[in-house]
């Protein structure tokens, strides 16, 4: 686990390494820290948009001795079809997932890079922080009980725009395989009878309504349904 | 209603008045409140016109990370303020007002050097202004925007051994901003060899 503080003084680290700027996404729990909704984190995740600052980042993380995970089936097994695979590395007892592109079977779009919230500079390590409605979009893809007490975390921290995270999970299944609704309904619906975290009504509505009629449209249209969450340790 | 609730209910920008109405209660007891909030680190303090006490009230306390950033510079340091979509922080080094006019005409952003002119009045190495400038490629731009500020507001003077410096820097672009010439400022175009991005009018803004 690693604290905002450590995390910053890595980023740091990384940053007097590296010889040109590159930018990046923080998601997930480091995201969190950053909005003060989390106090530590398991792994730090970044999002790369572009090759060049990704190879830049593993290298420096290297150079300041982290290592490569080889074996990441185990981890993301999704990713043995995936064509921009993570690079996990690992030292100091934290791990960096370090994603191009996308995550899990979610893509970075020009609307999530509008709604960033901060940017912090680190020398040349640039990270900018997505919105809260994107990260509970994110973390809506997995199984895992902890996304669940993170996302209830920033339902009750923030006012959550929902009308976002319903048109991003619209414009996800657009541009991929996964219908992405039915994920959040799935998810809103947990959130909601298991956790008791207020969820408005209608969006659970409004959000079951258009999942049912995507995988309506995809059956008529002959195509195969993934409706597999990821399950990742 | 707990502390937590309290802040829920408020969240956003409040008077003290406003928080008496809407919680139906006594501005003295509103008064009371705030500074319970503060003390939780959920309030933060502006003033409007007239020294009307303006409370941005927050339902997380947020970690206080890095050092400010540009638009935070700006802000504080010129006379017109900008309003940035995203929160900037520095957490490597502090940013000095002469490194925030460079990073400002690097933004190509018209509104953001427009309000970066105000910072001219606060340099106090101009020698650090030009380290930055030529780290940056941007001396003329930089020497350029100093002459356009001069004519309009109150600036520090620059030393005759910077000024000469900054002239003697190559010009790679000569627009500060893509495609925008200025119709009043021709002679410090001329003499820098750089487009200014602003006409006298915009400038009025610094009399006011």
């Amino acid at each position: 686990m690693i604290n905002i503080t450590g995390q910053n003084e890595l980023f740091k680290l990384i940053g007097a390494k590296l010889e040109q700027k590159a930018e990046c996404l923080a998601i997930g729990g480091s995201a969190m820290m950053f909005y003060g909704a989390k106090t530590e984190t398991k792994d730090v995740d970044l999002v790369f948009i572009d090759k060049k600052p990704f190879d830049a980042v593993k290298k420096a993380l290297f150079e300041i001795g982290f290592d490569e995970k080889k074996n990441i089936k185990v981890i993301f097994a999704h990713y043995e079809i995936a064509k921009n695979k993570p690079i996990i590395m690992e030292g100091m007892e934290t791990r960096f997932d370090l994603f191009l592109n996308e995550v899990i079977s979610f893509k970075i779009t020009p609307a999530i890079l509008d709604r960033i919230k901060e940017v912090h500079e680190f020398g040349n390590l640039i990270i900018k922080i997505i919105s809260p409605e994107d990260i509970i979009l994110l973390k809506c893809a997995t199984e895992r009980k902890k996304d669940r007490n993170d996302a209830a975390s920033l339902i009750g921290k923030f006012d959550i725009d929902w009308e976002i995270i319903i048109k991003e999970s619209i414009r996800q299944t657009e541009i991929g395989q996964d219908i992405f609704p039915v994920y959040l309904f799935d998810f809103l619906y947990e959130l909601k009878e298991d956790f008791k975290i207020d969820v408005p009504k209608d969006v659970i509505k409004k959000v079951r309504k258009i999942g049912e009629k995507m995988m309506e449209d995809r059956l008529s249209s002959g195509e195969i349904i993934k409706v597999t969450k990821f399950k990742t340790k | 209603m707990g502390l937590n609730e309290t802040a829920k209910a408020l969240e956003g920008l409040q008077t003290a008045d406003t928080i008496a109405k809407k919680l139906w209660i006594s501005k003295r007891t509103a008064v009371n409140i705030i500074w319970k909030l503060r003390k939780k680190g959920l309030v933060e303090t502006g003033y409007g016109k007239r020294k009307i006490r303006i409370y941005k009230i927050s339902r997380i306390k947020k970690p206080d990370l890095g050092y400010k950033g540009l638009y935070e510079v700006i802000n504080k340091n010129s006379r017109l303020k900008i309003f940035a979509k995203e929160a900037h922080r520095i957490h490597d080094h502090k940013l000095t007002i002469e490194e925030a006019i460079v990073r400002a005409v690097e933004t190509g952003d018209f509104r953001t050097i427009l309000a970066a002119l105000g910072l001219f009045n606060k340099v106090k190495n101009w020698s650090s202004l030009l380290w930055y400038a030529k780290k940056a490629g941007a001396t003329r731009k930089v020497g350029a925007l100093y002459d356009a500020a001069k004519n309009s507001m109150k600036v520090r003077k620059m030393d005759e051994r910077t000024r000469k410096a900054l002239k003697k820097g190559k010009t790679k672009e000569r627009y500060i901003i893509k495609n925008i010439k200025s119709k009043d400022f021709k002679d410090i175009e001329n003499e820098w060899n750089v487009h200014i991005p602003f006409n006298k009018a915009d400038l009025e803004v610094y009399k006011e």
